[in-house]
C-alpha cells in the first residue's frame, strides 16, 4: 500500500473514531442553565443586559424560553456559541444576551428561563433586579465595579428635553438629547434613536462634545439635537432614545505597577442608557385674527420678487422669481397665491427650496418661478404678491407682500392691434433649460385616426400604384407595337379597314352623275384593296374570278363570295357604261360596298 | 344613368367632408375646454377631456403632447413619458415635445446606466429620428415616382442617352436608400412592441409567475421592449440589455 494510502485510512479511522466518541460521550453528558445580569440594581432611565448560558456535550444545544416580564421591555441582543472538544469530549455552550428596559421601579426576580432537551426541562438559576426610580441613590455600591461614586451622582446617564412644551401645531421643537459620562469609555457610543411619532422630524446634527460640572461631578457631555414639527395637535411623546457604550469594567489600581498592561487588554463592559420619555401638548392655531386666504404656513418670512426682463415683446414670457425666505417649515410652507390677471396669462414654470440650520432654527428659502405671459402693449404691473402666514413667536397672524412690478410691453412687427386675431404662435417655450417642461400646445394639430400607418393608407397606396400601372401600360404598349411592326401581314390586315375607309371618303367626293366613271372605278379599287390588304396580297391583278377563288380557300361564306362578286361586277359594268347609272344608283353602290366591308370585317378568313 | 350617379357620388363627397369639419371642429373645441382646464391647474378634468379624443379614435402629436403635461402635473411620471413617446413617433421633430421627453426621463427613479448600444442600429437610428414615418414614406414615393418616370421616358420615348442614364441609376439609388430607411423607420416604430413602464411600484421577476424571485426594482418612466407574452406576465428587455418579467398592467405599450 503507498503511504498516501495508510495516511488515508488512518485518517479516516480517527475520524471514525473521534465521531464514535462525540455521539456516545453527547448523549449523556447534562445541560446546565446558568442566568447572570451585568447589573443587579439599575434606576428607571438605565438597562440591564441579561445572560442565559446554555452549556452541555452536544453542539445542538436547544434556545432557552423566556417567561413572561411585564415589568421591562425585553430586546434580543444576539448570541455567541463556543465549542471544544477534550480528549474526545464534545463541550458547547451558548451565551443568549436580552437587554432588559425597566418600565417600573421595584424588585423583581427573574426565574424559569429553561431549556427543554431529549425530553427534560432544565431551568436556570433565578436572579433578582432592583429597579429604583430615577434619579434616586443606589441602596448599595454595585458589585461590578464600575466607577461609581454615588455620592457624587451617577458615572453616566442620558437627558432628553425640549425647548417648548406647548407648541402650536406645525411650530418647531428643538428636542435635545445629552449624553453625560464621568468614566472613561471604550469605541463610540451606539445610539437608538427616539420614536417621534405625530413629528415631522429634521436632524439638527451633533455638538462637538464638552464638558460640565453637574453636582460636583465632571462629565463629559455629548449632545444631539432634532428639530421636530408636531403635525398634530393634543399630547404626544416623544419616545425614550438609548445609548449603549462600553465603559471602563475595572477600578484603576493606580499602584500596581502592572496595571496599565491589564487597561491595555479591557475592551470595558457594555452598558446601556436611556432617556425618559417627554411629552409635550400641542396646540391649535388661534381662529382670532386668522386671515381668509391663511392656507397653514407658520413660521416667519419674508418675501420677494423680481423678473427677468423689464422689456418685453407681447406674448413673449417674462418669468417672475418669487422667494419665500424664513424660519419654520420651508417643506410645508404654502405656494403664493396669485389672483387671475387681466393683462397677463400666468404659468407655474418651476419650484425649488433651500433647507438652513442656521443657530438649531430650521429655516430657508423656497423658491417659486412663475412665467407672466402680457397679454396688451404697453406699461403693465405685475401686482403685488401676498403671503400670510402665523407667526409663533408673536403669537400672530402676519401678511408680507411684494412690490409691484412695472414691465415694459412693446407691439412686434405686424401685430394687428386686434384681440380677435392672436398674434402669438401656437407654443409659447418657456423653458431653455430642462429645467421644467415646456407648455401645452394651443391647437391640437392634424388630428388622424388612431393607428393609421401612411404605408398602409390608401391615398399613400394609389399614389404609388399609378406611375407602376402607367409603367406597365406603357410596357405593354411598347411591346404590341413591337410586335406589330413584326408582323407585316398582320399590320396590312389590320389596316385595311381605315385604309378602306379612307378610299370610300374620297370615292364620296365623286359620287356624282357627271363623276360616275371616275366614282364606280374609286369604288372597286376599294373594295379589291380591302380584300388584298386582308389577304396580303397585291391588288394589282385580282380580278373578280381570283378573288372568288381566293376566298373559297379561306373558307368565306357562299353567300358573302357571291355578294362581293356581284358588286365588284356592278362597279366594272358602272364604269364602262356610266351614262345608264343615275343618282340613286350611285348613292346604293356606296351603301352596299359599306356594308360589305363591314360583313368583310366580321368574316374570320383562314 | 350616369348623371344620377355622378350626382349621388358628389353629394356623397359633399356628406362626407362635411362630417369630417364637423368632427374636426368637435374635437378642437373640445381641446380648447382642455386647455382650459391646464390653465386653471385642474389638470384632472384637462386630462380626462384629451383622453376624450383618444376615446373618439383620433390621435395628434399635439394632443399626446398635452396630455404628456397633464400626466407630469399631476404626479403620473409613467404615463407623462408614454404619451410624450407617442408623441414624439407622429413628430419627432417637434422640439417641445424632445425637450419635456428628456427632462421628464431625467426624473425616473432607475436610470439604466452601462447601456451597450449596436452602433449600427444607432447610426441609423440617429438619421431616421428627426423624421417622421410620414415624411420618410412620402420621400421614398417622390423618389420612386422619379424613378418610374425615367423608366418611361426609357422605354416608351425611346430616350437612352447618358443623362437619362445616369438619372435611372441616381433615381434607383435614392429610392432604395429611403426606402430602406422607412422599413426601418417603421420596424422601429411600430412593428418592434415598445412599452413604458407606468405603475408606481414594479418589481422585476425571474419568470412569469408571483413566486418568482424579484431580480431588480424598475420605476416608472423606464422605456422597454416587450419580448414574449405568456399570461398575465410580459417578458420585457431594458435598454441596459437586462430582461425579466412584469405584470402586464405594469407596462403600457407605446
Amino acid at each position: 500500500m503507498p503511504v498516501e494510502g495508510r495516511i488515508y485510512s488512518i485518517v479516516v479511522i480517527l475520524l471514525l473514531l473521534v465521531l464514535c466518541t462525540t455521539v456516545y460521550g453527547g448523549s449523556n453528558d447534562p445541560i446546565s442553565v446558568v442566568v447572570s445580569l451585568d447589573h443587579d440594581e439599575i434606576s428607571m432611565d438605565e438597562a440591564v443586559l441579561l445572560s442565559v448560558v446554555v452549556s452541555g456535550g452536544d453542539q445542538n444545544l436547544p434556545r432557552p424560553h423566556m417567561p413572561n416580564l411585564p415589568m421591562f421591555e425585553v430586546y434580543s441582543q444576539g448570541q455567541s456559541s463556543n465549542i471544544s472538544i477534550v480528549n474526545g469530549k464534545v463541550s458547547a455552550s451558548v451565551n443568549y444576551r436580552y437587554l432588559l428596559m425597566p418600565t417600573r421601579p421595584g424588585k423583581f426576580p427573574i426565574q424559569d428561563i429553561a431549556v427543554v432537551y431529549n425530553n427534560h426541562r432544565y431551568v436556570g438559576n433565578t436572579v433578582e433586579i432592583s429597579v429604583r426610580k430615577s434619579g434616586a441613590v443606589p441602596t448599595q455600591k454595585k458589585k461590578t465595579g464600575v466607577v461609581d461614586d454615588t455620592e457624587t451622582g451617577k458615572p453616566y446617564y442620558l437627558e432628553a428635553v425640549v425647548d417648548k412644551k406647548n407648541p402650536y401645531v406645525n411650530e418647531q421643537v428643538t428636542l435635545t438629547l445629552k449624553f453625560y459620562i464621568a468614566v472613561r469609555y471604550h469605541r463610540n457610543p451606539e445610539l437608538t434613536e427616539p420614536t417621534t411619532t405625530g413629528f415631522w422630524t429634521e436632524l439638527l446634527g451633533n455638538k462637538a462634545p464638552y464638558r460640565e460640572r453637574v453636582n460636583g461631578r465632571t462629565y463629559r457631555v455629548i449632545e444631539r439635537k432634532y428639530a421636530l414639527f408636531p403635525t398634530q395637535t393634543g399630547e404626544l411623546t416623544i419616545g425614550r432614545a438609548t445609548i449603549r457604550v462600553a465603559v471602563d469594567s475595572k477600578r484603576k489600581n493606580y499602584r500596581d505597577p502592572f496595571g496599565m498592561f491589564g487597561d491595555m487588554f479591557d475592551t470595558g463592559k457594555e452598558v446601556s442608557v436611556r432617556s425618559l420619555p417627554v411629552k409635550v401638548n400641542v396646540r391649535p392655531l388661534p381662529k382670532e385674527g386668522r386671515p381668509a386666504d391663511f392656507t397653514g404656513t407658520i413660521g416667519d418670512f419674508k418675501i420677494s420678487a423680481r423678473v427677468d426682463k423689464r422689456e418685453v415683446e407681447l406674448n413673449q414670457p417674462v418669468t417672475v422669481t418669487i422667494k419665500i425666505t424664513g424660519v419654520g417649515h420651508v417643506k410645508a410652507a404654502a405656494e403664493p397665491d396669485i389672483p387671475d390677471q387681466d393683462d397677463f396669462r400666468i404659468y407655474r414654470a418651476s419650484s425649488s427650496e433651500n433647507i438652513s440650520k442656521a443657530q438649531d432654527r430650521i429655516g430657508g428659502t423656497k423658491i417659486y418661478e412663475e412665467v407672466f405671459i402680457p397679454k396688451r402693449p404697453g406699461t403693465l404691473t405685475i401686482p403685488a404678491i401676498n403671503y400670510t402666514f402665523f407667526n409663533p413667536a408673536e403669537e400672530k397672524y402676519k401678511r408680507v407682500a411684494t412690490r409691484p412690478i412695472r414691465i415694459n410691453v412693446t407691439k412686434p412687427d405686424g401685430w394687428t392691434g386686434s384681440e380677435e386675431i392672436p398674434f402669438t404662435q401656437s407654443e409659447v417655450r418657456i423653458s431653455s433649460d430642462s429645467r421644467d417642461i415646456r407648455y401645452i400646445k394651443e391647437s391640437p394639430g392634424d388630428l388622424v385616426p388612431m393607428g393609421e400607418v401612411i404605408l398602409t393608407s390608401p391615398l399613400y397606396i394609389i399614389v404609388n400604384g399609378i406611375p407602376l400601372f402607367a409603367l406597365m401600360a406603357t410596357i405593354l404598349i411598347c411591346k404590341r407595337q413591337a410586335k406589330l411592326s413584326s408582323d407585316q401581314s398582320g399590320a396590312r390586315a389590320r389596316k385595311a379597314g381605315k385604309m378602306a375607309r379612307k378610299r370610300l371618303s374620297s370615292a364620296r367626293a365623286l359620287a356624282k352623275v357627271s363623276t360616275a366613271s371616275e366614282y364606280f372605278a374609286e369604288l372597286h379599287l376599294t373594295l379589291t384593296s380591302y380584300i388584298a390588304d386582308k389577304l396580303d396580297m397585291s391588288p394589282h391583278g385580282l380580278t373578280i374570278d381570283l378573288i372568288t377563288d381566293l376566298l373559297s380557300q379561306r373558307q368565306a361564306p357562299e353567300s358573302l363570295i357571291e355578294e362581293v362578286a356581284s358588286t365588284l361586277q356592278r362597279c366594272d359594268f358602272a364604269r364602262f357604261a356610266s351614262a345608264s347609272v343615275n343618282q340613286e344608283d350611285i348613292d346604293n353602290a356606296l351603301e352596299t360596298v359599306t356594308e360589305l366591308m363591314i360583313k368583310l370585317e366580321g368574316t374570320k378568313l383562314a | 344613368m350616369h348623371r344620377k350617379l355622378s350626382l349621388i357620388l358628389f353629394v356623397a363627397v359633399l356628406i362626407s367632408c362635411f362630417t369630417v369639419n364637423v368632427v374636426a371642429q368637435n374635437q378642437a373645441e373640445r381641446f380648447k375646454r382642455a386647455n382650459a382646464f391646464y390653465q386653471d391647474k385642474d389638470y384632472v378634468s384637462a386630462r380626462s377631456l384629451y383622453e376624450a379624443i383618444l376615446k373618439d379614435g383620433y390621435e395628434s402629436a399635439a394632443l399626446y403632447y398635452n396630455l404628456g403635461n397633464t400626466a407630469y402635473k399631476s404626479g403620473d411620471l409613467g404615463y407623462a413619458v408614454l404619451y410624450y413617446y407617442r408623441g414624439t413617433r407622429l413628430d419627432p421633430t417637434d422640439l417641445d415635445l424632445r425637450n419635456n421627453l428628456e427632462f421628464v426621463s431625467s426624473l425616473s427613479q432607475v436610470q439604466m446606466e452601462g447601456v451597450e448600444l449596436n452602433p449600427v442600429r444607432s447610426f441609423f437610428e440617429d438619421i431616421v429620428g428627426s423624421y417622421s414615418l410620414s415624411s420618410l414614406a412620402w420621400l421614398t414615393s417622390a423618389f420612386f415616382i422619379l424613378f418610374i418616370l425615367v423608366l418611361i421616358a426609357r422605354i416608351g420615348f425611346s430616350l437612352n442617352n447618358s443623362a437619362i442614364r445616369v438619372s435611372t441609376v441616381f433615381a434607383l439609388l435614392l429610392c432604395l436608400v429611403v426606402a430602406g430607411l422607412t422599413t426601418f423607420k417603421y420596424q422601429t416604430d411600430y412593428l418592434r412592441r415598445r412599452a413604458v413602464i407606468v405603475a408606481d411600484e414594479c418589481s422585476v421577476l425571474s419568470g412569469p409567475s408571483e413566486k418568482a424571485d424579484v431580480e431588480f426594482d424598475g420605476a416608472p418612466g423606464l422605456l422597454v421592449e416587450i419580448i414574449e407574452t405568456n399570461g398575465d406576465y410580459v417578458n420585457v428587455l431594458f435598454a441596459n440589455k437586462r430582461t425579466g418579467w412584469l405584470k402586464k398592467e405594469i407596462v403600457a405599450v407605446i
